[in-house]
């Protein structure tokens, strides 16, 4: 192979594909538009909590049950007050002076605890006709109440320590053993979530996304080149194996930039919109440090299978269905995803490693969900294995891609590919 | 009988290959080449050889195998038997940097600008960049393009986006270029004027091969010519020598005199012209003697020469079974 070819075809190629409309738009502006999206959801969100904090944060309650314990108010200005958090609870004595500051709006709602609370547990919620009907529910206040009316039911009735269990029946403390089974991780249960599920899923949804975009401008430059009859003299210039190559290089950079732009945002957003969760999940590094040479590596390998198999193909949609095959196995790891996720280094977490079409995906997998537990020869052995396959489908598909180029009209028999591809 | 003066005599007479097309060197040599396709034959045996300096011409009906041969001499595809030499050697990458190849089947980008389609396939022939944009200016400007170098190529006629294809193909200064029907789809001014860079490259030395249906452009432009048919060559050799090989034994004389009246065994064509069958064993020169020596008085005399378009009929239809 001549590099001066295969950097004139790849940077063409390149080129070709930067410069289209639906490029750009895939590789910046949906980034853009998410972040719009996601700016916009923030900005309102932080607007209206602002607007709500603006408002009195303070609430009636009444109770006619006798049932409250009022050791937790306490006298502020004449009035008797319990403030828990940024919340105020009055209480009142009579109904008539509660509706009043109500209706002047010096309290949000009204809460009153029904004379016959013990047998129908019924606690009335009065708010003014001004209130906006969204905020007629949910308020922040009731589940203080609640807690407020259970703690008061089991006053002099229970142990403090009863009340507190009663109040937090458990704390769940989530462990696991290490590979080597003798010590104990301890993980957080929303850490645990995060870590297990969304952030591999994601990892791994967009190095399959970026992987199935790269190849599929491979399909249709190859099916471009086919309908627009170029190909006899692309090859009486460059060899098979040179174009193929330049048309790897160049659209897979087109895809590394598009990955890297994806990945850039999606990392940016993840740290900056919770600084706090950053510094407790353990963001799997990892994976994300070798996520794009399993990018490059996956790449180029289903990328000459699909040149190979898309060169068979008389036009763009015939290209399409032939490498749909492609396609699916490398989605396979996604469909297992999870049995993958509950045991990322099974039996066929482990066997997935080895297979070419699904071991970028799965070593992405593994390492993000528990990167103590694959060994560094598998992650290398993986990455030698899919070099190896790379080599090999490189070799067979620039002779299928070369048959398959100048094939017109009826498609060839397998028998005849092989013969004419030796 | 009195001897008449000869008023006027214009002999045609080419019979001979002028020195000058002699074949030098092989440009490209194919030695017994065969091809199958499935069980099909497409190239039976092929041996032949375009020289330098020369246009040659390669002639037959649709599907007797000369793309496929056109292919297999560019490397494009493999024979299956036979050998192929390309300036004096093996096929090899570098030295098929010295050829061009314009296919039948025409392909351009089409979303691509002209000058950035043409700088790009000038790289691919190994010219560097800042050569291939020269050239692509250069030869945009010898085809009458320069005004549509920052265009789309969709956005040109068919006749110019033909024209950019034969720039492509002739920028980079080719040893040889191989042109397949390279005057369909050109009006006749443009059809002149590739005619005259066909021409140009023969008057520098630089080998072209011709694929084309058009007989009389055959007759017009190559040195020498094969025909194809059935994947195997039936003609091959210098054109005019094939030409007077199949040519009738006959001349065409001109005269306002009867010449069966004169006993010539001879029939009066509807231009007024006489055509005579020769005798067997005289020559044409030999009987233009006779005739001057019986008092004829001749206007104009050619020994009647086989078109093209004849022998390729005639050999295709069943004559080369």
């Amino acid at each position: 192979m001549r590099p001066d070819r295969v950097i004139a075809v790849a940077k063409f190629e390149l080129l070709s594909v930067v410069k289209r409309w639906s490029y750009l738009i895939t590789t910046f502006g949906l980034p853009l538009f998410l972040a719009l999206i996601s700016g916009t959801v923030l900005g309102a969100q932080t607007y209206f909590l602002t607007q709500r904090a603006a408002e009195s944060s303070s609430f009636g309650l009444i109770d006619e049950a006798n049932v409250v314990d009022q050791s937790v108010f306490e006298d502020d200005g004449g009035a008797r007050v319990w403030k828990v958090n940024a919340i105020e609870v009055e209480l009142y004595a009579s109904l008539d002076a509660a509706k009043d500051d109500l209706e002047a709006g010096r309290i949000r709602a009204l809460y009153v605890v029904e004379p016959d609370y013990l047998k129908t547990g019924e606690v009335r919620a009065v708010q003014s006709d001004k209130t906006p009907l969204l905020s007629m529910r949910g308020t922040t206040v009731e589940p203080v109440l609640r807690s407020l009316l259970r703690r008061s039911l089991m006053v002099d009735r229970l142990d403090e320590d009863v009340q507190e269990r009663v109040l937090a029946p458990a704390n769940f403390v989530r462990t696991r053993l290490t590979p080597g089974g003798d010590d104990v991780v301890s993980i957080d249960e929303t850490i645990d979530l995060l870590v297990r599920t969304t952030v591999p899923l994601f990892l791994g949804v967009l190095l399959l996304t970026a992987l199935l975009s790269a190849s599929g401008y491979l399909v249709q430059t190859v099916s471009t080149d086919k309908e627009s009859k170029i190909v006899e003299v692309l090859l009486a210039s460059v060899t098979p194996e040179e174009i193929l190559a330049g048309k790897l290089f160049g659209l897979g950079a087109a895809g590394l930039v598009q990955f890297a732009v994806w990945s850039s945002m999606v990392i940016f957003v993840a740290l900056s919109a919770s600084a706090a969760l950053a510094s407790v999940v353990a963001i799997p590094w990892q994976a994300i440090g070798v996520a794009p040479v399993l990018f490059v590596l996956g790449y180029l390998f289903m990328g000459s299978l699909m040149l190979a198999t898309a060169a068979l193909g008389a036009n763009a949609a015939e290209s399409q269905k032939l490498t749909l095959g492609w396609a699916m196995l490398a989605v396979l790891p996604l469909m297992v995803m999870v049995i993958l996720l509950d045991e990322p280094h099974g039996f066929l977490g482990q066997l997935m490693t080895w297979i070419p079409f699904t071991s970028p995906l799965t070593v992405i997998l593994r390492l993000a969900v528990d990167s103590a537990g694959i060994a560094w020869w598998e992650v290398i052995g993986s990455m030698l294995v899919l070099i190896l396959s790379t080599w090999v489908a490189i070799r067979i598909g620039a002779r299928l891609f070369r048959v398959g180029f100048l094939l017109t009209g009826s498609r060839p028999s397998l028998a005849e590919l092989w013969r004419q591809a030796r | 009988m009195p001897v008449p003066a000869i008023v006027t005599v214009t002999v045609i007479w080419s019979l001979a290959a002028s020195p000058d097309r002699l074949p030098l060197v092989a440009i490209l040599a194919f030695r017994g080449v065969s091809k199958r396709f499935g069980g099909q034959v497409a190239l039976d045996g092929v041996t032949l050889e375009v020289s330098q300096g020369e246009v040659f011409g390669l002639m037959g009906p649709n599907g007797a195998g000369k793309t496929t041969l056109i292919r297999i001499g560019l490397d494009i595809l493999r024979a299956d038997e036979g050998e192929v030499s390309l300036f004096a050697a093996p096929l090899d990458r570098t030295t098929l940097d010295r050829t061009a190849y314009l296919p039948e089947e025409r392909g351009v980008y089409r979303r691509a600008k002209v000058r950035e389609l043409l700088s790009y396939l000038g790289r691919l022939k190994g010219l560097k960049s800042a050569n291939a944009r020269e050239a692509a200016a250069h030869w945009l400007g010898r085809v009458g393009l320069s005004h549509v170098a920052e265009q789309r190529v969709e956005s040109l006629s068919k006749g110019m986006t033909q024209k950019v294809q034969i720039a492509a193909c002739l920028m980079s200064d080719p040893e040889l270029c191989v042109l397949d029907e390279p005057f369909s789809g050109l009006d006749p001014v443009n059809v002149a004027l590739v005619k005259d860079l066909i021409e140009e490259r023969r008057a520098s030395g630089l080998t072209t091969l011709l694929s084309t249906h058009l007989m009389h452009q055959v007759e017009a432009l190559c040195d020498r010519v094969a025909l194809i048919h059935r994947g195997r060559v039936v003609v091959y050799g210098d054109l005019e020598e094939i030409r007077r090989r199949y040519s009738p034994h006959e001349v065409v004389v001109w005269t306002s005199m009867d010449l069966v009246e004169l006993g010539v065994d001879a029939i009066r064509d509807a231009n007024g012209s006489w055509r005579v069958s020769l005798p067997h064993a005289e020559t044409a020169a030999g009987y233009l003697n006779e005739l001057i020596r019986s008092g004829v008085l001749i206007d104009r005399y050619e020994p009647l020469v086989a078109r093209m378009d004849d022998i390729f009929v005639n050999l295709v239809s069943g004559g080369a079974e």
